[in-house]
């Protein structure tokens, strides 16, 4: 049918089919900022206006927008004249993976139009229907204010340094002249200190303006769309499966299954070699282990007739016994998921254990027949999901050269083209990895989910192939936050000295192990070092059951062992009718110190894997040379108003009332990676203007990374940080990177960043001094411009001109690489106040404290933007996600209504105090994104405990836990004695 | 995904909606807001060979009061019944409802007649009709028939007593007498969701504080919306004093059916119920008295 399109003020005349929807007409015609989330209206991504209205296109046939006016991101202001919206938004540093930005403009655009002076409450409401995962919403609600404030033509002071112009600043190489020029000190622009400054994230306007930044935003000639089919058993054999029908489809191109690709073990994970984990995954198998695992994959002309194809596949399933809870398989008899004799690096597959993590010293059971006291506690992790909005995208195609181009939504590129490489046949030189930004990862994205599949798909059909997820194929057939079992047994004496301490702890980790490994070290990891006593224990066992594979997470398990072990130590402080924050000062890390479990006489990682990276990077003992501990949890105290609050709460009976209030804190530390050394490569060169390129391998996700070494480079070569060009990673042309997640690998990218920079600088000095005629020692190099002590200057580009084209022409580039493990935890406390209603269980967080001791703080606008983000994750997973299955094992909760993400509406205020360094080492630059969720949970708990007097030990605290552990209590108190 | 393959119809007014159901019977679908029929045609667990697309008929969108009835237009947007000041000030039960459905984009274009004819259990506005003792007006091809709320919804859920040929044209409730209040309370996991039980109340009292009208209904605690006749029954005639709302609290909650499922378990949801309609009939007392 044909429709006329009145869209961002122009008319086009289309075709299109009634059943198309506007959102894919819209993507199709490049309005690529127009995001595809959810398929059901849940996200806000593909908001439009209608008529000034926000809409979700996905839900509306392109049809109805006949006649309508249609206004997208790409109509609403550009680089060279951005919208108060835009302005503020980057301004405000709400613009983090930029995947919900157009939309989040849209529906506060047409807020404003309506009422230009909103409240608060009216600005939450209005962005309700636009989900967002990465800030936390108050950023995205102080933008609009202050967008509001612009448009009624009041003033306002920036929060971030204002745009330079630098971007777009004209340069005249005709009138350039190669002399070297006398600094009057007049007229010369200063370059502010970039370190610690709230700089603008470099990225922000492309996501802003709706530019084509994402993986999925490419449209490529003869480009062919995949679908998955998907198992419907949760266990069972391929006993015959029928393509002929399905491949007879006119516009089908290929169907792949088992029996079309070699059968190659490996792992979905995106670790370094050789990968820790199990090899037990086949990139399509006869044997499927879940609801939702791969039985083939169709690639076709259009999307619908792949799902076409998918019905006409005849498979003839025999179903095998399932096993769902990590307790019952490891009981004999359980059905085996992994009896294939290909697999390796099992540690177990006879008892259906994935992997082992166990470490150990001093004598615990001797200590624990020794204490006065011995506390035990057993607490539940659910299973959740990331929930990234931008969901799991790769394009794959030959370039010119035959050449496998792999174009993916991942946070893992080298990572992805060597698993890609290994099961395609391909050698390494023959595929290139292009990542784009991520549109949200938070773990999901260090597996290889569809780029295996997409590429096999090319090299099957010599055509561009494209395979998305949809919302349903993300919950079912992606990866998980794993459910976790922990048991903790601590021994301790009268006056709360902690002799011993245990964690026994199961991770769930569905039907593949190849994270299991990783996450069953991390929730020890970073919990138990916490309060070091000379008898500690930690034993993680990852066991296979029939449910969706278990990934990476946020905090790498820190959630799951704090959650474990700091609502425990409140546990134990009520035993000893101490307060909770006097026994954590007992007991807890001192500077010092040495950090248990981190040398390699403790750790003992029983991965079957010859050569497998766990071992523990560090040779010796290593002694904790900072902590900031104690401020953080003395700022919190203070700010929560602890003393005074905790004494109006302690235990129901003591308030009265339907609504009872009480606080609760807990204590946090990360290590960016405990296990693996980290190997991080930068390269910058220097262009005739002055400004640099600078290639990495570190993707960037929306946690300001690449900011953050924009600032570093900027501020070691005396420009802006806009001056620092960011290649984003390709493999073909960006250094060599073992990132196995741009939060962590930041840590030592900044380092390989920064060396590159002092090279680069040191370059530009020599040639200058060449051209000054003056010793380099006695150049300075600031403010764009290279300056003798005499006052004679040369300015950076004058500097390239001459390296580049002068006499002994020169390129002035670096390459450098920093491999190091980390040892520099970071440190957080975090306090938070809630009202219960004690007759429907509803929980409402009135207030949220972090105070996070994160080392050099490059960008405060930032930090507190990742840690507002990490707050509003760590809510959202303590009170109300989790993935639920029916006895078979078909999941429930399969898109964003079942399974439910914070929005606007339900974000608490929040306060954030940064610890500044001491600022002797400006280079001592931690991971913060992820501390920031890891003590949310824990401090919830503690404060439910605090309003009513019941302990809650399984998440989420869902309204009818609540109440149910409110009903047990009233039960038990009523009881005669 | 996508929606299968129908014929799409714009209707230019009720007589040729009207026409083209009369036409199609039961391969047609009405498409209102769209935001519950879409995502059912992308998920094809609707496959109709015809959309009726009826939102351009927007003499179907109204609220207006007329011989001791407020009448609403069946198009009326969720938003505009949320904004209206008649509504706010006169029908404060429906303003309660209108805010509490999903969130203001969905709001955006929802309509409240479509959330009616969805006849999802979980939909706000049965309940609150059940309550108000609501009457339909059916269009079809041989003119209009009122269809008493109570009578609109069938024992399945997702079904109605609307012929295949009829639209649902509009919404009518009785004006509010003197001493009259209403509220609907929504307990969500998280703000947005569907209730994990939802309960509409709704009295009229005597110049003595007696209840001579009450009406209650409830969302999502069964297979279809639920009127709590016997609840109702308690009431009437009653003070309508703390221990009554107490009790009939208590039968409100025996008449549910709720189910376990994502939303809690069944135990938990009949005592929401309990706690729901003691609270709502609090706050329709209150608003009847002339309180808030």
């Amino acid at each position: 049918m044909e429709l006329e399109l009145r869209i961002n003020g122009v008319i086009k005349s289309l075709d299109v089919a009634p059943n198309e929807l506007l959102l894919n007409v819209l993507r199709r015609e490049g309005y690529y900022s127009v995001k595809h989330g959810c398929d059901h209206g849940h996200c806000g991504a593909c908001t439009v206006l209608i008529d000034g209205l926000p809409r979700p296109s996905c839900v509306m046939l392109a049809m109805q927008a006949a006649g309508a006016t249609v206004t997208t991101v790409e109509g609403l202001g550009s680089l060279h004249r951005l919208h108060p919206l835009q302005e503020t938004f980057i301004d405000a540093g709400a613009v983090h993976c930029g995947f919900c930005t157009p939309g989040m403009l849209l529906s506060a655009y047409a807020l404003l139009q309506r009422n230009p002076n909103p409240s608060e409450e009216e600005i939450r409401e209005a962005l309700a229907g636009n989900l967002c995962r990465c800030t936390g919403y108050n950023r995205l609600v102080q933008a609009v204010q202050r967008a509001a404030a612009l448009l009624r033509g009041e003033d306002i002071e920036p929060i971030s340094i204002p745009d330079s112009g630098g971007r777009t600043r004209s340069w005249d190489l005709g009138r350039a002249s190669l002399e070297p020029y006398e600094q009057t000190g007049t007229g010369v622009q200063r370059v502010q200190v970039m370190m610690g400054q709230p700089e603008r994230q470099i990225d922000a306007i492309k996501l802003v303006t709706g530019k084509p930044a994402f993986a999925d935003d490419c449209d490529l000639p003869g480009l062919l769309h995949a679908r998955l089919l998907t198992s419907p058993h949760a266990h069972a054999i391929i006993r015959e499966i029928d393509t002929t029908e399905a491949r007879a489809l006119p516009g089908v191109h290929a169907v792949l299954t088992y029996k079309d690709i070699p059968r190659i073990p490996s792992t979905s994970a995106g670790q370094p070699w050789p990968e820790p984990g199990p090899h037990d995954q086949y990139s399509l198998d006869h044997t499927v282990r879940y609801v939702g695992d791969r039985v083939a994959v169709v690639a076709a002309e259009t999307a619908d007739i792949a799902e076409q194809a998918l019905k006409l596949i005849k498979v003839d399933y025999e179903p095998l016994p399932a096993v769902f809870d990590p307790r019952q398989a490891l009981e004999p008899g359980a059905p085996r998921l992994h009896p294939e004799p290909e697999s390796y690096g099992i540690y177990d597959a006879n008892r259906n254990i994935a992997s082992h993590v166990h470490f150990e010293q001093g004598d615990v059971e001797r200590a624990f027949a020794s204490a006065e006291l011995i506390v035990e506690g057993e607490y539940v992790l659910p299973q959740s999901q990331h929930a990234a909005l931008e969901n799991h995208v790769a394009i794959t195609y030959w370039d010119e050269d035959d050449r496998l181009v792999v174009r993916t939504s991942s946070e893992v590129p080298y990572h992805v083209r060597r698993i890609v490489a290994a099961l395609t046949g391909l050698a390494p030189r023959r595929i290139r990895v292009i990542a784009p930004r991520v549109g949200g990862g938070f773990g999901g994205k260090h597996d290889l989910i569809v780029e295996d599949l997409c590429a096999l798909l090319t090299l099957a059909t010599d055509r561009p192939v494209r395979l998305e997820y949809s919302r349903v194929d993300e919950f079912r057939s992606s990866r998980v936050v794993p459910s976790q079992i922990i048991r903790l047994k601590t021994g301790l004496r009268r006056d709360g000295t902690i002799i011993a301490n245990q964690m026994l702890v199961l991770v769930n980790a569905g039907a593949y192990g190849g994270q299991a490994a990783s996450v069953s070290a991390g929730s020890g990891l970073n919990s138990l070092p916490l309060y070091p006593c000379p008898n500690l224990r930690y034993s993680a066992q990852a066991v296979y059951t029939n449910l969706p594979p278990a990934g990476a997470f946020r905090s790498n398990g820190a959630l799951a062992g704090l959650f474990a072990l700091e609502s425990h130590m409140d546990e134990i402080a009520r035993r000893l009718g101490m307060d909770p924050l006097a026994l954590r000062r007992k007991n807890w890390l001192k500077e010092g110190e040495p950090l248990p479990f981190l040398s390699q006489a403790q750790a003992r990682y029983e991965s079957p894997i010859p050569q497998a990276g766990l071992a523990s990077p560090y040779s010796a003992e290593v002694r904790l040379a900072h902590c900031g501990l104690p401020r953080c949890l003395q700022v919190v105290e203070e700010q929560l108003n602890w003393r005074e609050k905790r004494r109006q709460g302690q235990s129901g009976p003591a308030q009265s009332g339907r609504i009872q209030r009480g606080v609760g804190i807990a204590l946090a530390m990360h290590l960016p990676t405990s296990a693996q050394s980290l190997l991080s490569s930068a390269t910058l060169k220097l262009n005739e203007d002055g400004s640099f390129n600078l290639l990495i391998s570190l993707p960037e996700n929306g946690n300001g990374s690449h900011t953050i070494l924009a600032q570093i480079a900027a501020e070691v070569l005396g420009v802006r940080p806009e001056d620092i060009l960011i290649h984003l990673p390709d493999t073909d042309s960006t250094p060599f990177d073992t990132s196995s997640d741009p939060s962590s690998s930041l840590y030592a990218c900044v380092h390989a960043v920064r060396q590159a920079a002092e090279q680069v600088r040191q370059q530009l000095l020599s040639v200058a001094a060449r051209l000054l005629k003056v010793p380099a020692e006695s150049l300075s190099l600031a403010d764009y411009q290279i300056s003798a002590p005499g006052g004679k200057s040369l300015s950076l580009s004058q500097v390239a001109l001459q390296a580049l084209y002068g006499e002994q022409p020169t390129p002035i580039s670096a390459t450098s690489s920093w491999n190091a493990a980390c040892n520099a935890p970071t440190f957080a406390a975090q306090g938070v106040e809630v009202e219960v209603d004690t007759a429907t269980g509803a929980t409402r967080v009135l207030k949220v404290v972090s105070a996070i001791d994160g080392g050099h703080i490059v960008n405060p606008v930032l930090a507190e933007g990742q840690i507002e983000g990490g707050i509003a994750q760590g809510l959202s997973y303590s009170l109300c996600e989790e993935m639920v299955y029916d006895q078979q094992g078909n999941l429930l909760t399969t898109d964003l209504n079942d399974y439910r993400i914070f929005s606007a509406r339900d974000m608490p205020e929040t306060s954030i105090v940064l610890m500044e360094g001491d600022g002797s080492d400006p280079f001592d630059i931690r991971d913060i994104g992820e501390i920031a969720i890891a003590a949310v949970a824990p401090a919830l708990a503690n404060a439910v405990a605090d309003a009513l007097g019941v302990r809650l030990r399984q998440l989420p605290l869902t309204p009818e836990r609540i109440l149910h552990a409110l009903y047990v209590v009233r039960q038990q108190a009523a009881r005669p004695a | 995904m996508i929606p299968g393959p129908f014929d799409y119809q714009v209707a230019s007014s009720v007589a040729e909606a009207i026409a083209l159901l009369d036409q199609h019977g039961a391969d047609a679908k009405v498409l209102a807001g769209g935001h519950s029929l879409i995502p059912l045609l992308r998920f094809r667990l609707a496959s109709p060979a015809v959309l009726v697309d009826i939102n351009r008929l927007r003499d179907l969108e109204y609220m207006q009061e007329a011989d001791g009835t407020l009448h609403i237009g069946a198009l009326t947007r969720e938003v505009d019944l949320e904004a209206s000041d008649l509504i706010r000030r006169r029908y404060p039960i429906l303003a309660d409802t209108a805010r509490v459905i999903a969130d203001p984009v969905v709001r955006n274009w929802a309509t409240i007649g479509g959330n009616l004819a969805h006849a999802d259990p979980a939909n706000d506005h049965p309940a609150t009709m059940l309550a108000l003792g609501a009457q339909l007006v059916a269009t079809g091809p041989t003119g209009q028939r009122l269809i008493p709320i109570e009578q609109f919804f069938t024992d399945s859920s997702f079904e109605t007593t609307l012929q295949p040929n009829e639209l649902l044209t509009e919404i009518r409730i009785p004006a509010p007498a003197e001493r009259s209040g209403g509220a609907y309370l929504k307990l969500e996991r998280k703000v947005g969701d569907y209730a994990i039980a939802g309960v509409a109340a709704y009295v009229v009292l005597d110049g003595a504080g007696h209840v001579t009208y009450a009406g209650i209904g409830l969302t999502n605690v069964g297979p279809t919306p639920i009127k709590a006749r016997a609840a109702e029954q308690l009431l009437r005639g009653s003070t309508l004093d703390d221990a009554v709302i107490a009790q009939a609290a208590r039968q409100a909650a025996a008449e549910a059916q709720p189910v376990s499922d994502l939303r809690g378990p069944a135990d938990y949801k009949r005592a929401m119920v309990e706690t729901l309609t003691m609270r709502a009939l609090r706050q329709a007392r209150s608003r009847a008295t002339g309180g808030a």
